[in-house]
């Protein structure tokens, strides 16, 4: 498989993110909506840390930011130190079975929705600390999809 | 972020993102589009028979409800003539379709497929079929971009129908809720009382329902009691709503077509 269907790869999973994270839905179902755009990144750090890393996580959070209309930054220091830690653990992840990645995602996306809702704070938007379990455990439970895409992607090259 | 926060350097970026990313916001709402589309292919020739009945006579009943209002409307007019009132609100509106929504709890704006070619403007109130819903925030050329009254960032002036008691209502980033700030314990609120847009400020047009009250909470100690709102409008449910254009000089203005 050539760098460029990688590439591809890439961009087909980042377009479908956004347009997944921008489904309009109403209610409860906007808590349990996973953060796609998010999940997508850690699946490229974990399963091609060599060639995206930081970098790219920055990149995204920049996207992230335009989607969200999110003040410009947030998302883009989010989603680089989140992509850190799989970069930095990716050596071991690969190892572990589906269920340990999901795992490792949850607590990652609980992390990660701290970390926002600090952020979002500093320009006094109101936040609500109870409802990251639930986004956390929404992100894990479709983590499985992405992982498994990724790992077939990986098998073919 | 400071940057972003204290100059407005990042606004063309922000623009031109805002218009590039359309195409990902229509993608977005194919599901929702071809959900209606199906269910208006599967439904029965009877049933849009009895539903096209049904909207006949609706349409009957608020053609008179309208007719008793364009009297009362004249009269209100008088009125204000005789009290040396100057302003006269004369309102048009032009129908508009939501494409897309801010896919964060805590940012609720909505994408709506009119702009600067139908003469929308910022700080122009945007209604649904129940009530207020918000206002525009930003104009592109074929789109614009809404700030729901939901938002945490959004307040707007409100009176209780009952009694004219005047407060501010503000978003909480929850869809069903809206809270009034500075409440005097002593005030004459209850639960159910209908709440209207005031009209003060000059941004919303008088009259407009923005929702109930809900829930009146007294905490000891406090200065002030917490009243919680349930809005009028479907915040998060509306896919058609109505951009409403507004004269003070009692003139019509409009939409361009």
């Amino acid at each position: 498989m050539k760098e460029s269907d990688v590439g591809l790869a890439l961009i087909i999973s980042i377009l479908l993110a956004s347009v997944l994270q921008l489904v309009p839905v109403s209610g409860y179902l906007l808590v349990l909506k996973p953060n796609f755009l998010l999940l997508v990144v850690i699946g490229w750090i974990i399963f091609r840390p060599s060639q995206w890393g930081i970098g790219f996580a920055a990149f995204t959070g920049l996207l992230a930011d335009l989607i969200f209309r999110a003040p410009i930054g947030v998302h883009v220091l989010l989603f680089s130190t989140v992509g850190a830690i799989p970069l930095y653990l990716s050596g071991w992840l690969v190892y572990f079975s589906l269920i340990h990645r999901c795992l490792f995602v949850f607590i990652l996306i609980i992390f990660a929705e701290f970390m926002r809702n600090m952020l979002l704070s500093m320009w006094e938007i109101p936040i609500d600390y109870s409802y990251i379990i639930l986004s956390a455990l929404a992100s894990a439970i479709v983590w499985p999809a992405i992982d498994q895409l990724l790992i077939k992607f990986n098998r073919k090259r | 972020m400071a940057a972003h926060s204290y100059t407005d350097w990042f606004d063309p970026i922000e623009n031109f993102f805002d218009n590039a990313l359309l195409p990902v916001h229509w993608l977005a709402t194919v599901p929702a589009r071809f959900s209606v589309w199906s269910e208006l292919i599967l439904s029965d020739r009877s049933d849009l028979e009895v539903e096209n009945t049904r909207l006949k006579q609706e349409s009957l009943i608020h053609r008179g409800q309208i007719q008793r209002m364009a009297d009362l409307a004249a009269e209100n007019l008088r009125l204000r003539l005789l009290l040396n009132a100057t302003e006269l609100l004369m309102d048009s509106v032009l129908v508009t379709q939501v494409i897309g929504v801010s896919p964060s709890r805590n940012s609720h704006t909505l994408f709506i497929d009119r702009g600067t070619e139908d003469n929308v403007y910022i700080g122009q109130p945007i209604l649904d079929a129940e009530g207020l819903m918000g206002q525009v925030i930003e104009v592109f050329k074929d789109h614009s971009v809404a700030l729901l009254i939901t938002d945490s960032t959004h307040a707007i002036p409100v009176q209780i129908l009952r009694n004219g008691m005047r407060s501010i209502a503000e978003g909480t980033s929850d869809y069903d809720r809206l809270r009034l700030r500075f409440v005097s314990p002593t005030a004459d609120i209850r639960e159910g009382d209908q709440l209207v847009s005031s009209g003060l400020g000059g941004r919303f047009p008088v009259g407009y329902p923005v929702g109930s009250v809900i829930n009146i909470e007294h905490k000891s100690g406090a200065s002030f009691i917490e009243v919680e709102i349930t809005p009028a409008a479907k915040i998060d449910r509306s896919k058609h709503l109505l951009l409403v254009f507004t004269s003070e000089d009692g003139g019509e203005i409009g939409p361009s077509k």
